[in-house]
């Protein structure tokens, strides 16, 4: 009894204060983990509001699993872009994949038969400033507007206003360009496929 | 054997390309502290490696199997630091125990490492990785520590060299340490976009 | 030496003024190092972090101040690591809801305050052995000190790396037709190492001490 007694006599603070921090931490998660959540979804209608013209909502269509080219299983979630009067305008998904630094995790859109892709936004990404970086600006990101849903191919030097299944390369970050490239291969090819077979593609107009 | 090459590239990717000290930076202090001889870096290192690796797995297990099952992950800053510490403080006393003669190289150290960045930053960021494996854990953990290992026993050879060298008064020490310390840095720049 | 008395404000002052030049926490002292190198790239974040850790060392200053008689000594830093992660898990809240922008951007380097040694080592060093008002002050010298120098060292590196300060542009890019080429190597952590160097190195020769 005495060594509980000791350990009582020496430990009560801790315990006592440990008790009266959990309250606090748990007061100030309470009142704002809504406002968090709330965040994280704005910041991701924002981005799809942008990719597709003429969306009035985002119906959201299920997650996905993606396999990475490693075998590694990846969620995506894929959302129905519809009008005001609810007729489907495009698909959005997300995806992510490994980029020249850390991970990159893209919103990608394409149009309503999964034909052609509409864009592409960067949720989130740790690249190289002034470099890898330029993923996120307009000039590389237009490129994609309209490129057919196939196999994109990276090049090094080409005209980039010609809008086809060729992307070319920001300067001095290849690796950064072929990364968002091989992302959004590996992830339109499937989730297509997945989409396919649920029937959906056949019954938009 | 997929999964062995997976682990392996993992460990490379974090003991080159993702490097605690160089890339992340994570564990400057010592780094600057101990960093003046290749034998105390070296002890320094090898204290790390073994605090990291058991605190990287502890606060796996008790992230996976306790925080997120329950939805308790408001409180994985507390819960960890209380782990990271108490794990310090008994690999301490077990060490001084049962092998005074490793106490007597690294375990001056361990009282330091409770409050070194790499061994949280670690495993916060094991976390945000979203780890799914223990087996992954443990290896991060341990190629993080050899990571911190390899990047103080390099600066302290070449601070080794550098005590010899002339350097301006207003560099001396931590100045001439930081700017090696970039250069360093910008040469493992080289390692990066190896692993996809 | 004639008894010199010490008043309150004579307290405030010295205490106060330490923290911001004497013993800055990053040039003298050379402890945060690691919050300092990576959220300096942009003047924003680093401001971000500075109030920050203003927050969290003035909270935990005043627990640890107030329980400093309680403390039992083998316990004393767990008791200071909960009491700092405590905080810090509010502070990462605060910022996860109302600017989450800055909060994506210092990433995991907001947890990473509770093992920032500045915080640690006023408790100990100070908050445990002194009253409640120095340490009130202590820690809003230290933390004002911290962010100071934060920023100096984030504008140093901003302005070279992207031409603006505080996102404002400052000089004109030569992509958009100026002459200013950026330093790209600035926003890496090779800047932040070398800058932080030279910054050193700056104090140093300037106060004739050496590190």
């Amino acid at each position: 009894m005495s060594k509980l007694r000791h350990f009582l006599e020496q430990s009560w603070l801790l315990i006592v204060s440990a008790f009266f921090f959990g309250v606090l931490i748990a007061i100030a998660n309470a009142a704002w983990s809504p406002r968090i959540e709330r965040n994280k979804v704005e910041k991701l209608n924002r981005l799809m509001r942008g990719l597709v013209a003429g969306a009035a909502d985002f119906k959201p269509a299920g997650e996905l699993e993606v396999k990475s080219p490693k075998g590694q299983k990846m969620v995506s979630s894929l959302y129905r872009a519809v009008s005001e009067t609810n007729m489907p305008v495009g698909w959005v998904f997300t995806c992510e994949g490994s980029g020249f630094q850390d991970k990159i995790e893209l919103v990608v859109a394409t149009d309503k038969d999964f034909r052609k892709f509409a864009g592409y936004a960067v949720l989130s990404s740790n690249e190289t400033p002034n470099f890898g970086d330029k993923i996120k600006q307009s000039y590389f990101r237009s490129q994609f507007n309209g490129a057919p849903v196939e196999t994109l191919e990276l090049l090094k030097t080409g005209d980039d206003k010609i809008i086809d299944g060729k992307i070319v390369a920001i300067t001095g970050a290849t690796v950064s360009s072929q990364a968002v490239v091989d992302i959004i291969n590996n992830a339109a090819g499937q989730i297509r496929n997945q989409v396919q077979e649920k029937g959906w593609l056949r019954n938009a107009r | 054997m997929d999964t062995v090459t997976a682990l392996l590239v993992a460990f490379i990717s974090i003991v080159l390309i993702k490097n605690l000290v160089l890339t992340k930076f994570l564990g400057i202090c010592p780094y600057l502290g101990v960093s003046g001889r290749i034998d105390m870096a070296f002890g320094m290192g090898l204290a790390v490696t073994f605090v990291i690796t058991l605190a990287g797995t502890l606060t796996w297990m008790i992230d996976h199997w306790i925080l997120i099952r329950y939805g308790l992950e408001v409180t994985r800053y507390v819960c960890f630091i209380l782990v990271i510490a108490g794990a310090v403080q008994l690999v301490e006393m077990y060490v001084r125990k049962f092998f005074p003669s490793l106490y007597e190289s690294f375990g001056i150290f361990l009282p330091l490492i409770t409050t070194n960045c790499a061994i949280l930053g670690l495993c916060l960021f094991i976390s945000l990785w979203a780890v799914s494996s223990l087996l992954e854990a443990v290896v991060l953990s341990f190629g993080g520590g050899i990571g911190f290992t390899m990047a103080i026993c390099i600066m302290a050879g070449i601070r080794e060299n550098l005590n010899l060298a002339d350097v301006p008064k207003s560099l001396r020490g931590a100045p001439i340490t930081l700017i090696t310390a970039g250069l360093l840095t910008l040469a493992f720049m080289g390692f990066a976009g190896m692993v996809k | 030496m004639p008894g010199k008395t010490k008043t309150t404000s004579g307290i405030m002052k010295e205490t106060f003024t330490a923290g911001l030049w004497r013993e800055n926490p990053v040039f003298r002292l050379l402890l945060g190092m690691c919050p300092t190198l990576a959220v300096t790239a942009a003047v924003k974040p680093a401001l971000t972090m500075g109030y920050s850790v203003i927050f969290v060392l003035l909270c935990s200053n005043i627990v640890v101040s107030l329980m400093r008689n309680l403390l039992k000594p083998h316990l004393r830093i767990l008791m200071f690591a909960l009491t700092i992660a405590t905080f810090v898990t509010i502070c990462d809240l605060f910022l996860k809801a109302f600017q989450q922008r800055m909060s994506e951007t210092l990433g995991p380097y907001v947890p990473l305050i509770i093992v920032n040694c500045i915080i640690i080592c006023r408790a100990e060093a100070c908050a445990s052995k002194n009253t409640l008002f120095v340490s009130i002050i202590d820690a809003l010298g230290m933390g004002i000190g911290f962010t100071l120098a934060l920023c100096v060292l984030a504008g140093v590196r901003e302005f070279l790396a992207t031409g603006a300060v505080f996102e404002i542009p400052v000089l004109a890019l030569k992509e958009s037709g100026g002459w200013f080429v950026p330093w790209a190597a600035m926003g890496m952590p090779v800047g932040a190492f070398i800058t932080l160097g030279l910054l050193l190195a700056l104090v140093n020769s300037v106060t004739g001490k050496s590190s």
